[in-house]
């Protein structure tokens, strides 16, 4: 009789959701998402994995958030408490820092087939600079999260990723100051920090991925130029391509859990603002290829400071990097765009060549 | 609906009269949201005051750091015993230095910068040599001021 009498109540809900909605368009909605299937097929996955990933940012995220102190004086002792003390700490602070490094690494695979497979083209041009945001906004995540563990290389990697903001002209001083909350990196840093990472920036990538997914299904997928002309078959979203999801997701959840269980990412030294910097520091790998572009430029051009030059040259090329898809005229009229080709496998191969050397040195 | 006498349209004053409201009380909030969030600056010290017992004895050919304002100082005392402050902040991206009593150079783990023991900037990406304070005894106390800066002896 109980199992007689959940099925009616369950029945009773169904029509009670379906008295007040209109359940049937969504499920027609649902039922006409269609998916192109072709050999650039994989890299439709891309995104999704990253939302994927992004959700559990927010979770593990929320229950760390329980237990960390963001004071110069406490912040560190609460990540040792974490990740000694508190059940299952050291598991939550591992996936945490393991989900945000796969998390980058997904999006800029996820940028990069959108640049060289051409994406962005018209009419989609929004998608491309919600993505942009969204990037550059998972970057500030895991610089003010990274800073968060108030140790000595995090300390040193803010104040030199501060520091080089201010090397800008004009804007430069202001936005150092704002970074900071003073002319130096001290706890106001670290509450500043903390405010991003756990308020300012979530509440602002929720914002982007809402646009960014409206979008897409606004939109559908895209279909690259060279896979047009082909009859393009199509496959319902529900099933077919959502299992697939569901697998690969599986798949990035066990490679993160792995990760984190094998190896748990260091804390080194509380951080001390009078301490020499750290021997031999890095930055995390997504900062290596402009730390390595850095590197290449001399102290002085010209009598000018080359530091300066080689930050205005950097934002150049990331401004031409975000407006792409109002430059590339043939690729929006649905003609091949050989130069943008190669523009986006320069900038593919600049990026990991830098990164690798960086890593590697 | 406009009347013969008016120059604009009742739907137009409306439009300009919201209009304004709203632009005025956006830019209004957008200003103190802005003034709030963007901190006072500090500056950096002037001057500032030491014990002498505890930097004058230290042993030649090293550094004791001291705090200049939020930054690193840092109390020198060269091979020849001749004393000297400079701050111990590196002129390239603002790590801290050390000091390599062996070498004779100051050192930046940051990016690889040297300075020789005069701060000029001799190595490395560094665009500008370290700067140096002036020092002076009153007795017990050690002062270390900016170049140039005349302290009030009545102040310390």
């Amino acid at each position: 009789m109980p199992k007689r009498g959940s099925r009616l109540s369950c029945q009773r809900f169904k029509n009670w959701v379906e008295e007040r909605y209109d359940i049937e368009a969504v499920k027609k909605l649902a039922r006409h998402k269609l998916v192109p299937i072709n050999q650039y097929e994989i890299w439709y996955y891309t995104g999704g994995i990253a939302m994927f990933l992004f959700i559990l940012q927010f979770i593990s995220g929320m229950v760390l958030s329980f237990y960390y102190v963001p004071h110069p004086e406490y912040a560190f002792k609460s990540i040792i408490e974490i990740v000694t003390k508190l059940n299952m700490g050291w598991f939550f602070r591992s996936v945490h820092h393991w989900g945000a490094q796969l998390a980058i690494l997904v999006l800029f695979i996820h940028v990069f087939s959108t640049l060289l497979l051409k994406s962005y083209r018209k009419p989609r041009e929004l998608l491309w600079i919600t993505g942009f945001g969204l990037l550059k906004m998972s970057i500030f995540f895991g610089l003010s999260g990274y800073f968060l563990l108030w140790d000595e290389r995090a300390f040193a990697a803010v104040r030199v990723a501060t520091g080089g903001a201010g090397n800008l002209p004009i804007v430069g001083g202001l936005i150092k100051g704002f970074l900071r909350g003073g002319i130096d990196v001290t706890g106001d840093t670290l509450t500043r920090f903390y405010a991003f990472h756990v308020s300012i920036l979530p509440v602002l990538t929720l914002l982007f991925v809402g646009i960014h997914l409206l979008l897409v299904q606004y939109h559908g997928m895209s279909i690259p130029l060279s896979a047009q002309n082909k009859t393009t078959k199509k496959v319902p979203f529900f099933p077919n391509v959502i299992y697939k999801d569901f697998i690969i997701w599986l798949v990035v959840l066990g490679i993160m859990v792995t990760l984190a269980t094998f190896l748990p990412p260091e804390i080194g030294k509380k951080a001390d603002p009078l301490a020499p910097a750290p021997e031999n520091i890095k930055p995390e790998w997504y900062f290596l290829f402009l730390f390595q572009t850095l590197k290449l430029f001399p102290g002085e051009i010209l009598g000018l400071n080359g530091e300066t030059i080689a930050i205005l040259l950097i934002a150049c090329g990331i401004l031409f990097f975000f407006l792409i898809p109002f430059f590339d005229r043939k690729s929006n009229r649905g003609e091949p765009s050989p130069v943008f080709t190669w523009i986006g496998i320069f900038y593919t191969v600049y990026f990991i060549v830098m990164t690798v050397i960086g890593f590697l040195t | 609906m406009k009347i013969n006498y008016s120059l604009v349209t009742r739907r137009t004053f409306l439009n300009t009269l919201f209009g304004g409201w709203i632009l005025a009380f956006c830019s209004g909030s957008a200003y103190a949201l802005f003034k709030f969030a963007f901190p006072t600056l500090g500056k950096e010290p002037d001057f500032v005051v030491l014990k002498c017992d505890d930097f004058m004895n230290i042993p030649p050919n090293s550094v004791k750091p001291f705090a200049w304002g939020g930054k690193l100082g840092l109390f020198f005392k060269k091979a020849d015993n001749t004393t000297v402050a400079l701050k111990g902040v590196c002129t390239h991206m603002e790590c801290n230095i050390t000091y390599k009593p062996e070498d004779k150079k100051f050192y930046c783990a940051c990016h690889k910068g040297w300075f020789d023991q005069n701060g000029k900037n001799i190595e490395g990406p560094p665009p500008k040599p370290l700067e140096f304070f002036d020092i002076k005894v009153e007795g017990e106390k050690l002062i270390v001021a900016k170049k140039g800066f005349k302290v009030e002896l009545p102040k310390v």
